[in-house]
């Protein structure tokens, strides 16, 4: 099985650095391409590594989630990026849906948590 | 008549002349033969006539006859015997004197007697009055020119016959002579004659017995007049009077006519019906029980031909009258009183309510807490009250006549005048604020109605100072917008304080996730599990005031759709158990297949909160159940458990935020009493109830009812 590359996209250092050591749990099937820390980047990063997966947190600073998943699914319709929040409200999970966003991760998450949405969304679009 | 008189009196010169010059002739015969014994005795036979037919003036024919003697004696008789001839001479002029003076007289009684009688007969002739002689017979034996007149029969044509065929009814005629037979004479006695003509005459007849020298009744004498014309008058006023008792009894008021003397002579049914009929009876006693003419009668008044009118109140059946009093002549010329009973106790009892209702109003006017005035059509002011002086800081008196638009601020004339024109024309009533001039030319806000007054040319405006209202409610709004700008604040705060204070959390719970999979000595995986429970805490305690704080923000929506409420309370059960299971607690659930409409994920919240208050506060062991019905309209569920309970007087309070029963419970984990207030504002947007009953060390048990479909 091909190890999934994910871009991490989070513009909490520490938050990067966890979910980095989350996937290392299972670097057998998924390897962290690269990091960005707003939504410009992470467009920026996704047209140029064509990552298997991101994780896309909403609230950052120059382009918030929500726009940079719009601009990447305008760009990739295939693209499976996972919406991270900790804004848990059912509007703004609704939104991110919306957007284009596959699954959506609500904070604090544990370990599992990740792992299962990851699947669940990769599940989805093998369907 | 003259005529015949002279003619009587030639012929008598005649006789007495023959007579004389046949005396004298005899008496030459007999003083030629000698025989001169009786020759001049003739002599006495003219002088006698003459004295009865000329009286005195019979002297002059003695004198000539006495010189007659003497010549004739002086030539046949020798020797002339001088004395006896003059004594012959004298005894003739004083035979003749004598007779002369006598006859005179009798003529002269006669004379009178004569004269008497024509003058009698003047009067009869002339008078107007029909004079008729009746015998006893009931012969007609006189008939004079007045009598002519109106019956139309001469007196040649009448005189001897019977007088009964001048009667309407024949039989008249003796009942007249009876009554003047026995009592003597007639007055005014009232009969129907018929004329030549056949036509009925009315008369008034007086008679007289007639009676002669020896007192025997000869007849009659009747004075009679035509009374036709006055008949026909009584005739008249007598219907008139008829009519006039038709139209008095036909009239709604009540009406009597009283004489002269009191006497009630007519009642109208109206007047009747109300105090009994009294015709004949003395209007004092009868109306009024009294012994003596009333003080206030205004009788006397009346009899002189005053017109009077006065309000009188019957104590009989206490009513009021307005009294119309008024003469009426009689036929017989008297007087009699007409009252019109006018019967004003219903005008008078709405006058007393009028003014009753009047006063009422203006007290009202007076005291009322709104400033009114009356104004009228020329625009300006002619009444306020306490209060509208108040208002204007002029007094009263200065008000009345002040223009109303004085008192409207420049700004607002037009629209307030325009507002009173289109309502006099019918225009819809409405509350019209504006701007109130005071005298110092302070502005005072005001809400008015101004209200034509109905029938009347002029409105009356109701002003109700509402310049502190308004203060107070620019403050409110500024209140209003201050607290609505915090809320939004708060809200705002809330939003970000809860990504804040979630954000930190997520490394916690992530890196404990992490830490699991790590080799960690008992002691260490014991502190992990330590750190991951307050963690989730601090989630959960998170959650909630996220919950609330969208609540209060009003921006709740309820998500309806359509589930199966066991499964719903199956899942949060199944999410809760671990949690009880910790604590040894037994949660059974008892709710059947019921399909209800409503928000999925509140109707969890309302049930997880409802279960994680009653493993909260339930000890080891006990046990917690679940159950729901479903009724009619909706569900009726009921978490109920074996814990501490609740006291009584707690139990309305708490459903609020932050209430706590004990506050040393609140150290208990995840204890903030939020999670109740979730419950009970959740409940409440599906319009539903709920409410605990608890039994203290016993147990408590909460419920809660919601449709089962929302509208």
């Amino acid at each position: 099985m091909d190890k999934k590359r994910v871009l991490i996209v989070e513009d909490a250092a520490y938050m990067r650095e966890m979910l980095a050591e989350m996937l290392e749990q299972e670097k057998d099937r998924y390897e962290v391409v690269d990091f960005a820390v707003n939504g410009k980047e992470a467009v920026e990063k996704y047209k140029e590594l064509k990552p298997d997966l991101v994780t896309m947190d909403l609230a950052m600073e120059v382009m918030d989630g929500l726009q940079a998943i719009k601009v990447i699914k305008d760009y990739d319709p295939n693209a499976l990026i996972i919406a991270i929040t900790a804004l848990g409200t059912p509007e703004q999970k609704n939104a991110a849906l919306d957007a284009g966003a596959g699954e959506y991760l609500w904070k604090p998450f544990s370990i599992k948590n990740l792992f299962d949405a990851l699947e669940k969304l990769q599940r989805k679009s093998e369907e | 008549m003259e005529s015949t008189r002279t003619k009587r009196r030639d012929h008598r010169l005649f006789i007495l002349s023959f007579a004389s010059f046949a005396c004298v002739i005899l008496a030459l015969y007999f003083a030629s033969i000698g025989t001169t014994i009786v020759y001049t005795h003739l002599f006495y036979i003219p002088l006698i006539l003459a004295g009865m037919w000329y009286k005195k003036k019979a002297v002059y024919l003695a004198l000539l006859l006495g010189a007659a003697h003497i010549f004739m004696t002086l030539f046949f008789i020798y020797p002339f015997p001088l004395m006896e001839t003059s004594e012959r001479a004298v005894m003739f002029v004083v035979v003749s004197y004598a007779i002369g003076f006598v006859s005179d007289k009798w003529a002269k009684g006669e004379e009178k007697l004569k004269e008497t009688k024509d003058y009698l007969d003047d009067i009869i002739k002339s008078s107007a009055d029909a004079i008729v002689v009746v015998d006893t017979d009931g012969t007609v034996r006189s008939w004079n020119k007045a009598a002519e007149d109106y019956m139309g029969y001469a007196a040649d044509e009448v005189i001897g016959t019977p007088n009964k065929k001048f009667f309407a009814e024949p039989e008249e005629a003796e009942r007249i002579m009876a009554i003047v037979q026995r009592e003597g004479e007639l007055k005014n006695y009232r009969a129907t004659v018929l004329n030549k003509d056949k036509k009925l005459v009315h008369i008034s007849m007086s008679a007289a017995l007639l009676k002669d020298k020896n007192g025997v009744p000869i007849g009659t004498v009747r004075v009679s007049r035509d009374v036709t014309k006055e008949v026909e008058l009584e005739e008249k006023i007598k219907e008139e009077r008829d009519n006039l008792n038709l139209i008095l009894e036909s009239m709604a008021d009540g009406v009597y006519i009283v004489s002269k003397d009191y006497k009630v002579e007519f009642m109208n049914k109206v007047l009747s019906d109300v105090f009994g009929y009294h015709v004949g009876e003395v209007c004092y006693k009868v109306f009024h029980n009294r012994a003596e003419p009333c003080p206030r009668c205004k009788n006397s008044e009346v009899m002189k031909g005053k017109t009077v009118r006065w309000e009188w109140r019957s104590h009989r059946n206490d009513l009021t009258y307005d009294l119309f009093e008024t003469p009426l002549g009689n036929i017989d010329g008297t007087i009699s009183k007409l009252t019109i009973f006018r019967d004003i106790s219903e005008r008078k009892r709405i006058e007393d309510e009028l003014r009753e209702a009047e006063e009422r109003y203006r007290v009202i006017f007076e005291y009322a807490l709104t400033s009114l005035c009356v104004i009228e059509e020329n625009g300006r002011i002619s009444l306020a009250n306490q209060e509208f002086a108040l208002l204007s800081g002029y007094s009263r008196e200065e008000i009345v006549g002040k223009k109303w638009a004085d008192f409207i601020a420049d700004e607002d004339r037009d629209r307030v005048q325009n507002y009173c024109a289109e309502r006099k024309e019918g225009g819809a009533p409405a509350c019209i604020p504006f701007n109130f001039v005071h005298r110092n030319g302070e502005i005072r806000h005001v809400n008015a109605w101004i209200e034509p007054i109905p029938g009347a040319n002029r409105c009356i405006a109701s002003l109700l100072d509402i310049t502190e209202l308004k203060r107070k409610e620019d403050e409110l709004r500024e209140t209003c917008e201050r607290l609505t700008e915090l809320d939004k604040m708060k809200r705002d705060f809330l939003n970000v304080a809860y990504h804040e204070m979630r954000s930190p959390l997520a490394p916690i719970v992530g890196y404990a996730s992490l830490l699991e999979s790590c080799k960690l000595p008992d002691k260490g995986r014991r502190y992990l599990y330590n750190i991951e429970q307050s963690a989730k805490e601090l989630d959960m305690m998170i959650n909630r005031m996220l919950q609330l704080a969208t609540i209060d923000g009003k921006k709740i929506d309820l998500i309806l759709e359509e589930f199966a409420l066991h499964e719903v309370v199956q899942e949060v059960v199944k999410s809760v158990e671990p949690t009880a299971k910790k604590k040894n607690l037994v949660i059974s659930m008892a709710v059947p297949e019921i399909k209800i409409q409503a928000d999925k994920e509140k109707t969890a919240a309302i049930f997880s909160n409802l279960i994680f208050n009653a493993i909260k506060y339930t000890e080891e062991g006990g046990r917690i159940d679940v159950s729901a019905e479903e009724r009619e309209e909706d569900i009726k569920a009921c978490v109920a458990d074996t814990g501490i309970g609740i006291p009584e007087e707690h139990l309305p309070k708490i459903f609020e935020r932050f209430y706590m029963v004990d506050t040393s419970l609140t150290r208990k984990p995840g204890s903030l009493g939020l999670g109740l207030s979730i419950v009970k504002e959740y409940v409440k947007l599906h319009g539903g109830k709920v409410w605990a009953t608890s039994e203290p060390g016993k147990g408590s048990n909460f419920f809660f009812i919601m449709p089962k479909r929302q509208r």
